[in-house]
């Protein structure tokens, strides 16, 4: 019979932490990003031009963005880039559309699909619920590690744009959590982040109040595996999105 | 290189239309020919594929409260379909001690809410939460992808992605029916945009259910939705009508085929339907044409200003619960 979840116990920040993320970002810098790009006819139209772009991050593993691109250059100069990094969900939409089809044609935008999620999906095909806990035991197989390089990776397709494309020194990220490892990561490379931590935030005083998933999902764990808490404690502190953010290298919008 | 969109919302002669009068607006849907023996040709040969049900429990996923199975069942196609099925671990509020069941029916790009089923059996009643094809779990075989499923062979009504789709939203009925705990008595389908508009379909077909609560119907005036809004999932339709403009008829009429409002004139059973009025994905022009179509004689529309897609989902949870309550003759809960 299942029992209610236990606490999930408060840990410091790991001694290691910056080694921790040293060591992502080492595995990234060995790893070539190898970008192709392809146009997509059907979801592209007069105003935007969306493309199909693969590169690869740590693993090695390869991952698929969506890129826009305004067809018309109105500003007289490349546009900025928007890299948005995808929510808690296995689909990643287009981004096109919205409620007038407007195209501002003053930015271009990168939407990460991370490992797990639909079009980055082979060979690794998340769970929904599941992907929040998956190789939770430790952190060296948690398998965010290597969704924080992907985000980190996201940047670094942008980048391998051609100067005349796009502006490089006006690069803009959007995410939740992970939006603030990126800050960590790539801030130096970055315009500015816009952060709404969602997923790691607070979660010993988070969890007992919730049945929410996705936050569910460790309350499922916690239930399962009591005798687990301490191990995934200290694999969360490394996901801490106010310890990312504290070291962050570029100015961070977080909402109030 | 490529055609312009339009940029906008167009009456039916293409002007700019300003949206001031949702309520009025109407629908140009319309029964094609051999609508109904397409239907009933594919409810005759859905009926000769053996249902197959199978149940695994879900340990990680239970609670002291509920019990989480894995469920699958054959669809249209021979395709296995996967499911979540939460049951109450309390005794049943229905008759002999079983338990009223929902049918949770998933939107267009979410995955099926398993949250939503526990908090259904927290509340007594044993819920099934689908995973139509092309979900996860139930796409080895069928997996358009999303964008992608809108448009699947939309030249064609005979293969239309979602004739299989929907028959796996009336197979969720058949499961339930194989469960012993369920009371086949008081069965509700309820879910919010394609899990309103799936929630329409089910409802339409199958008799057994006895009501009905769709949230920001999705599939429902579908060619008057394009031309009011530019939002995904919409926008798959005008991304392909744009690109193969000649097919455009042949796209339409099949469209109108699986059209909810088309299949809500066989609704019968107590009908809730909750709308957003600023709704950027679902166009509220398109929940009042739904609402207008529902042949049920007991219906309610909440049509909640300033709301978009969520549909005042919030606010508007306690009358789904209420509604199930009294329509299921749940008085217990």
């Amino acid at each position: 019979m299942a029992t209610q979840a236990p606490a999930l116990p408060r840990v410091p920040e790991p001694a290691d932490f910056d080694s921790y993320w040293a060591r992502v970002a080492a595995e990234l810098d060995r790893t070539e990003v190898a970008p192709e790009i392809e146009l997509i006819p059907l979801r592209s139209s007069a105003e935007v031009r969306i493309y199909a772009l693969h590169f690869t991050s740590i693993g090695p593993y390869r991952l698929f963005a969506y890129y826009a691109l305004p067809a018309a250059n109105t500003e007289g100069k490349p546009p900025g880039v928007d890299v948005r990094l995808p929510g808690y969900a296995s689909v990643v939409g287009v981004p096109a559309g919205g409620l007038d089809r407007r195209w501002s044609g003053s930015r271009a935008v990168l939407a990460l699909c991370h490992r797990g999620q639909r079009l980055s999906d082979r060979p690794y095909a998340a769970a929904f619920p599941g992907l929040l806990t998956d190789g939770i035991e430790s952190p060296d197989t948690y398998v965010w590690r290597s969704i924080v390089a992907d985000a980190c990776r996201a940047v670094d397709a942008a980048l391998s744009r051609p100067i005349d494309e796009i502006d490089r020194t006006d690069v803009v990220v959007t995410g939740n959590d992970l939006a603030l490892f990126v800050a960590m990561l790539r801030g130096k490379r970055l315009a500015s982040v816009r952060a709404a931590p969602a997923l790691f935030n607070r979660l010993p005083e988070t969890l007992p109040a919730t049945h929410d998933y996705p936050l569910e999902e460790f309350n499922d764990y916690l239930r399962a595996y009591p005798g687990r808490a301490e191990a995934v404690a200290r694999t969360l502190a490394y996901f801490d999105p106010l310890a990312a953010a504290r070291r962050a290298a570029c100015p961070v919008e977080t909402p109030t | 290189m490529f055609p312009a969109s339009r940029v906008g919302a167009v009456d039916r002669q293409g002007r700019p239309y300003d949206r001031s009068d949702p309520a009025g607006y109407g629908t140009s849907v319309t029964k094609p020919e051999g609508y109904d023996a397409f239907w009933e040709e594919t409810w005759a040969q859905l009926q000769r594929i053996p249902l197959e049900p199978e149940l695994a429990p879900v340990p990680l996923r239970s609670t002291p409260d509920v019990v989480v199975y894995e469920g699958h069942y054959t669809s249209w196609d021979g395709l296995r379909i996967a499911c979540w099925y939460c049951v109450p671990v309390a005794p049943g509020l229905g008759r002999d001690g079983r338990h009223p069941a929902i049918v949770f029916l998933p939107g267009y790009v979410s995955e099926p809410p398993l949250g939503s089923g526990k908090e259904w059996a927290r509340a007594g009643f044993a819920c099934v939460v689908a995973a139509p094809r092309g979900k996860l779990r139930s796409n080895a075989v069928f997996n358009p992808g999303y964008p992608g499923l809108l448009t699947h062979n939309l030249a064609d009504h005979q293969t239309y992605g979602y004739r299989g789709f929907f028959c796996d939203a009336w197979r969720t009925i058949d499961f339930l029916l194989s469960r012993p705990e369920v009371d086949p008595d008081r069965i509700g389908v309820t879910g919010s945009s394609q899990g309103g508009g799936l929630s329409i379909v089910t409802a339409a077909w199958r008799p057994e259910v006895r009501a009905a609560c769709p949230g920001a119907p999705y599939l429902c005036g579908m060619r008057d939705a394009i031309d009011l809004t530019h939002t995904y999932p919409y926008e798959e339709l005008n991304d392909y009508l744009r690109t193969y403009p000649d097919r455009r008829a042949a796209a339409l009429r099949t469209l109108d085929f699986y059209d909810g409002i088309n299949l809500a004139r066989r609704i019968r059973c107590p009908t809730l339907v909750n709308i957003g009025l600023v709704d950027p994905t679902c166009p509220p022009e398109t929940g009042y044409a739904l609402f207008d179509a529902i042949g049920a004689p007991v219906k309610e529309l909440c049509a909640y200003t300033g709301e978009g897609h969520s549909a005042g989902r919030a606010q508007h949870a306690p009358r789904v619960l209420a509604w199930m309550r009294r329509h299921l003759d749940v008085s217990d809960a």
